[in-house]
This record gives C-alpha cells, structure tokens and sequence, in this order.
C-alpha cells in the first residue's frame, strides 16, 4: 500500500515536465484561439470585442463553404483511396513474397520523402506543356484524354486528391503490415486444415483480426486530411480561383496574408470542432463492429 | 525524505524549463547589438553589396556591432506578422512600402525616422520618401526602385514577324500577338501560380493608363467608385489577352521565376515584369543585344499619363520603437552609413535601379539604362502597395479567375466594391 502511494507521486512528479510543455504549447494556444476568435485584430494593433461576428461573417462566406467542400474530397478520398489500397497491397505483400523488402521500401518510399520535393515532382508531372503525364498519353496516341490538369479548375482537385493518397497509402501499408504479421500462425493453418479458401481465409480472419487497427488508420486518416496543408499550399496555392482551397489554406491566408487574426482564429475554432465532430461519429459507427 | 527530493526535483525540471525564454543579452562590455532581420538568402549580387557593406560597418564601428539574420523571402513577411502579433520583432528590420508596411507603423511597432531624415535630402527625391511616409511620419529609406511593369522581348523573334521596334500602342500590340501566333511563337510568358503578377505587372500600368494616377487614391477615400468604366475596361485587358492566347497555356501552374527562365530560354517572344528580372535576365541571356525592354504601350482613350511606368520604392530598414536611447542612436548612426552613394553605386552595377542620382560608366548594359529612364516619366501607383491586403487578395484571385473564364471583369469590379462599402 505504502509503496504504490509513493511510486504514484512519483509518477505525477515524473509526468510534470511534459504536462506543462503540453499545457504550454497545446492547450493554452488552443484557448488563446477560442479568445482571439471573439474579437477583431490585425495582429499588431489594439483589439477589439465583437463576439460572434466572426462566426456570423464564417457561416455567410461563400469561400469558406467552397474550402469547407473540398476539405470533404480530401476526407474521403483518403478514406475510400488510401486505407482499401494500401490494406489490399498490405495483404499482398504479406505472402511469402520474393523481394518482399524491396517492395516494402519503395511502399513506403513517398511518406519518407518531403511533402515539398512530393508537391514539386507532381506539379511536373501535371504540366500541361512538357508535364510527363499528358507526355505519355500524347506517346500512346490518346490526345484527346490529356488535360490542363492543375489549370484547369474542372480538374485540379482531381490532380491534387491523386497525389495526396499516392503519398500517404506507404504509412498505412507499414501500419497494416505491423498487424498482420502480428496474426498468430496456429490461427491461418487452422483454417487451412479446415479447407478454407484464400478468399475466405482473408475476409473472414485475417481482416476481422485486424479491424482494430483499420479502425486506428481511419481515424488517423480523417484527423490528417483536416489538417492537410503543406502540399496544396505548394502544389496550388489553393488555386486556381480557389478551386483547390481547404479549410487550414483559407485559415492561414485569411490570418496572415489578410491580417484578419480573429476572424482566422474563428475558422481554426470551427476545425476544431469539425474534427472532433466528425472523429466522434466514426468512433461511434465503428465501435459495434469491434471485436 | 526521498519524497521531498522528488518534488524538489519536479519543480527544479519545471523552472529550468519556464526560464528558457529568451532574454535579450544586456550589451556587455560596451558594445551595441543590433539585430537586423532581412531576406537576403538568395545567392544575388545586390543580396552581397548590402551584407557587404554591413560587414565594412562593423568593423569601422567598434561599439556597434549589426547581427544579420537572412530569412527567405517567401517566409519572411509572414514570419515578420506573426512575431509582430507576438511583440518580438527585432531591433531592425527589411520592410516594403505602402500597405505592408502601414499595419506595422499605426501599431506603434515602427519608429519614426523623421529626425534623420534630413541626411538624404537631395540625394533621395522626396516623391520617393513619400512611399514610406504614413500621416507626415518616415519610417524607412528605400535602397531602391522597383519598377513592376517593363516588357523584356526578344529583338528576333519580333523581327522575323516583321516588327523592328516593340509598338507603342496597345492595337499594335494585339496585332504582334496574332502575328507571332501565327508563326507558333508564344507570345508572352506568364507564370501566375503565385497570382500577384497579373495585378502588379499588368494592371498596375494598364489601369494606371486607362483611369490616371489618382484612381487608386480616390476610390479608397470614395470619390469615385470601382464600377468606373475605364478601370473595367482595364481588367478587360486581361480577358482579351487570355482570349487572343498571348500567353503560354501553362500560366496558372508556374512561378513567376519559372516563367522567366521560360523566357531566357527563348521559349516565349516577351516576357512582362518588373525590374526585378533585370538582374537575371542580363546574367543569364547569351546575347544581351538581342535582349530589348519597352515600356507598356498606350490605350487610345486612355486618361492616364502616357509616360509613366508603374513603381514603388523598394525595400527599406525600419527600425523597432522599443529601442533604448542608446539603441536607437547605433540604429541611426548605422542608417545614415548604409544608405550612402557607396551603396547606391554598387547597387547599379549590381542592375539594380536606385531611387539616387548615379552616374553611370560604359559598362552598364543598354537594357538597364533603358529600364533605368522609364522610371524618369514618374511612377504610378502599384496596386498591392496601395490597396488594401483584402482588396489585393480580392484583385489577385479575381483576375485568375478571368483568365479562366470563371469570372467578368465587371463581376471583379462589383466585388471589389462591394468589398470597400463593407469596410467603410
């Protein structure tokens, strides 16, 4: 009894440190926003109160919505593109595979690499003059199908969602890979001996052994698509006519290209929640189907 | 007891870490430092005349002593708002005129430099000054010009369609597009990835030709509305370009430095930019004869003055308003040296235009005197220098949205009105 006190102080003791880095640099700028979205600023001048301006001024903003849109493709495009693929070329690679490493490697090749180098080699690839991809289609006869892909706002959401699930399916395969070596080989011979069929085998144990961790990835993967960022704001800029702008691209342009620190406050507030939304209701659709 | 000393550890570890803040170093030993943040981290010879002479200055002062720290461009002025929202800028910084720098100067970040202003009388004109001047108060001393609208082309391409001298009125230009259309040359380079070089290359001058120099100030104060035909006929320009394929089809997906070296290439016939360019394009072009600049052709009806070009001061040093007594004489004492004929000397071998009167020796190229004297004409406003930053997103994303045939110009001008009324 005595013992376990004192080790629990010990504890608390030992976690202060971070705890207060974490306060410090997580929760307060947290709070701080929720303030600073209540008033009207420019960053270097006095502020002044307008309560829910902000909000109101956020709810009529056609931009926002159009952002708010193509945060969605992003948050389903990552769902539906990155977690089936890289589960699928997971449970490839997870055969007795020659040259399983070298795989694995180029796999996971593009989540090593900087999101800038990744916005960059795409840009050129999608040039519409000398990019490699309307190249090839021009070289295999199929004119007609090539595209003024990042200029054209028909089809520059398009582009951009293709590259952001190239670049993200590598970490999910890791993480699924992880898993599915941890599947205990007693369990697959079983079924073997019992005469199932790959096809069985797969749908009926490997993936509900590992339904925890798709359910990890998923999760993973909405709260990473609403904080997506760094590659548009460098492949597009949000542009063309905002045809590619998310949520934090309007955020970050409205804080800092426009001075509006509150009103920038007001949608970081508003992603908070959204995220936190929408997490909430996967968590809760997902829960059921637990093992 | 060995209680005790856990906690005494615990907050031992929290008070090292709270007291990581940074404290400024009180000058030891009697010597003044000053830092100086700036974005000169490009590898370009007028980034080497300024650090030059700041290296020359410190070791001539031994009190003083200027610490430079070099930010990329790109990041530079977010990262100068974000530590002014945070109250810790540094004892001096880089600044650019009009708009960008009025935020920093009502909110009491800058200091006024009016008590040393007198030092550059009739070296710098005072028109000039004026870019950074906000309610009578100076609060920088710019090193250069930039010019941002000269058309750079190349004389042979424009030969071989029959045009021995750049045209000077906008019909001829429209009739030199079609003709090197024609031939299967582009005709301009654009790269408006970045979206402000259709606002500050092109409607900076084309507005100013078509409205005159008082527009811009007018429709701010609210004389005159941004409905007004003249400026829509403006933004028309663009639409009829876009549509007479002046530019290269790839313009919404490069840089404006991207399209440069398009033009260096040889790719495109004219490339229109500021005199920013001037430095590449000079040192990088194989035959700089075959280089020519012109100023922007004419618009028949036009009510702006034919002559002038538009340009602003370029970047200057402010200087923090925190600054002790002490502090603020170095700062001054370093102003009036960095800001000498010496400067302003290197800088026009570096082809940089200067607001000062140089003379200039053979060796300067013919393209940089050419650009050199349009600024002679007298500026006009740029529009992102004077708008404001609401307005310049507004233009800037408005006149992409034309080039894709998403929006009308007379859409773009409602909307900036629109957005003006709001604000008032």
């Amino acid at each position: 009894m005595h013992l376990t006190k004192k080790s629990k102080v010990a504890i608390i003791i030992g976690l202060l440190p971070a705890l207060v880095l974490y306060i410090l640099f997580a929760i307060l700028p947290i709070i701080q926003s929720f303030y600073y979205s209540l008033m009207e600023w420019n960053g270097i001048s006095d502020m002044t109160f307008v309560g829910i301006d902000n909000f109101k001024r956020l709810f009529q903003e056609p931009l926002f919505w159009s952002s708010v849109k193509n945060n969605v493709y992003v948050v389903t495009a990552s769902v539906l593109g990155q977690i089936p693929i890289a589960l699928f070329i997971a449970l490839l690679l997870n055969r007795k595979l020659k040259g399983v490493r070298i795989f694995r490697t180029i796999g996971f090749l593009p989540v090593v690499l900087s999101t800038v180098v990744i916005s960059l080699t795409w840009s050129l690839i999608y040039n519409s003059k000398n990019g490699m991809l309307n190249e090839l289609l021009r070289t295999v006869g199929l004119d007609g199908l090539t595209q003024n892909w990042l200029g054209d706002t028909k089809w520059t959401m398009f582009a951009v969602l293709v590259t952001i699930i190239w670049q993200f399916i590598g970490l999910y395969l890791i993480i699924f890979l992880a898993a599915l070596q941890n599947i205990p080989e007693e369990v697959l011979e079983a079924a073997k001996m019992d005469g199932a069929s790959e096809w069985v085998t797969t749908f009926k144990i490997t993936i509900p052994m590992i339904w925890s961790t798709i359910i990890v990835a998923v999760i993973l993967c909405i709260s990473g698509s609403l904080k997506t960022f760094d590659l548009i704001y460098v492949m597009t800029n949000g542009g063309p006519a905002h045809s590619t702008e998310v949520m934090a691209l309007y955020m970050f342009n409205e804080t800092f290209s426009k001075l509006n620190y509150g009103y920038g406050s007001a949608v970081s507030v508003f992603i908070f929640f959204f995220s936190l939304i929408l997490i909430f209701i996967v968590t809760k659709v997902f829960k059921g189907k637990m093992i | 007891m060995k209680r005790i000393g856990l906690i005494i550890f615990g907050v031992f570890m929290v008070l090292s870490l709270a007291a990581c803040g940074s404290n400024k170093d009180s000058s030891t030993d009697g010597v003044i430092e000053l830092t100086l943040w700036n974005d000169w981290t490009e590898d370009r010879p007028e980034n080497t005349v300024y650090k030059e002479i700041i290296a020359k200055f410190n070791e001539e002062h031994k009190d003083i002593r200027i610490k430079v720290e070099s930010i990329p461009h790109d990041q530079y002025e977010t990262k100068l708002r974000t530590q002014a929202a945070g109250k810790q800028l540094p004892d001096m910084m880089r600044v650019w005129p009009g708009a960008r720098t009025a935020p920093l100067a009502e909110g009491g970040a800058l200091l006024p430099l009016n008590s040393i202003i007198d030092h550059w009388d009739g070296v710098i004109p005072d028109s000039i000054l004026q870019d950074y001047a906000l309610d009578g108060n100076y609060y920088a001393i710019p090193s250069n010009i930039s010019e941002t609208s000269l058309i750079y082309y190349f004389k042979d391409l424009l030969q071989e369609v029959g045009y021995d001298e750049f045209p000077s009125t906008y019909v001829e230009l429209k009739k030199l597009i079609q003709a090197l259309n024609d031939k299967d040359i582009t005709p301009i380079a654009l790269g408006n990835k970045s979206i402000w070089p259709l606002q500050s290359v092109y409607i900076s001058t084309i507005a100013d030709r078509h409205t005159g120099s008082n527009f811009l100030k007018e429709a701010l104060n609210g004389t005159v509305s941004f409905e007004n035909e003249q400026f829509i006929k403006s933004l028309s320009v663009i639409d009829e370009l876009t549509k007479l394929n002046a530019f290269n089809e790839d313009m919404n997906t490069i840089d404006e430095a991207q399209s440069r070296s398009e033009f260096i290439k040889g790719e495109t016939a004219m490339h229109f930019a500021g005199s920013w360019a001037l430095g590449p394009i000079i040192g990088s072009v194989e035959n700089l004869d075959n280089i020519g600049v012109a100023p922007f052709p004419t618009f028949e009806g036009g009510e702006g003055d034919a002559s002038k070009i538009s340009g602003v001061a370029g970047g200057g040093i402010a200087v923090n308003s925190n600054l002790s007594d002490e502090e603020q004489e170095a700062a001054f004492t370093f102003l009036k040296y960095y800001y000498s004929d010496e400067l302003y000397q290197q800088l026009v071998k570096a082809n940089i235009i200067v607001p000062a009167d140089v003379k200039m020796d053979d060796s300067i190229p013919q393209v940089f005197r050419d650009a050199n004297s349009y600024a002679q004409g007298g500026l006009s406003p740029v529009y992102d220098a004077t708008l404001t930053p609401e307005l310049t997103d507004m233009i800037n994303n408005g006149l992409q949205s034309i080039t894709l045939g998403e929006k009308t110009p007379e859409e773009l001008a409602k909307e900036m009105q629109k957005e003006w009324e709001k604000k008032k």
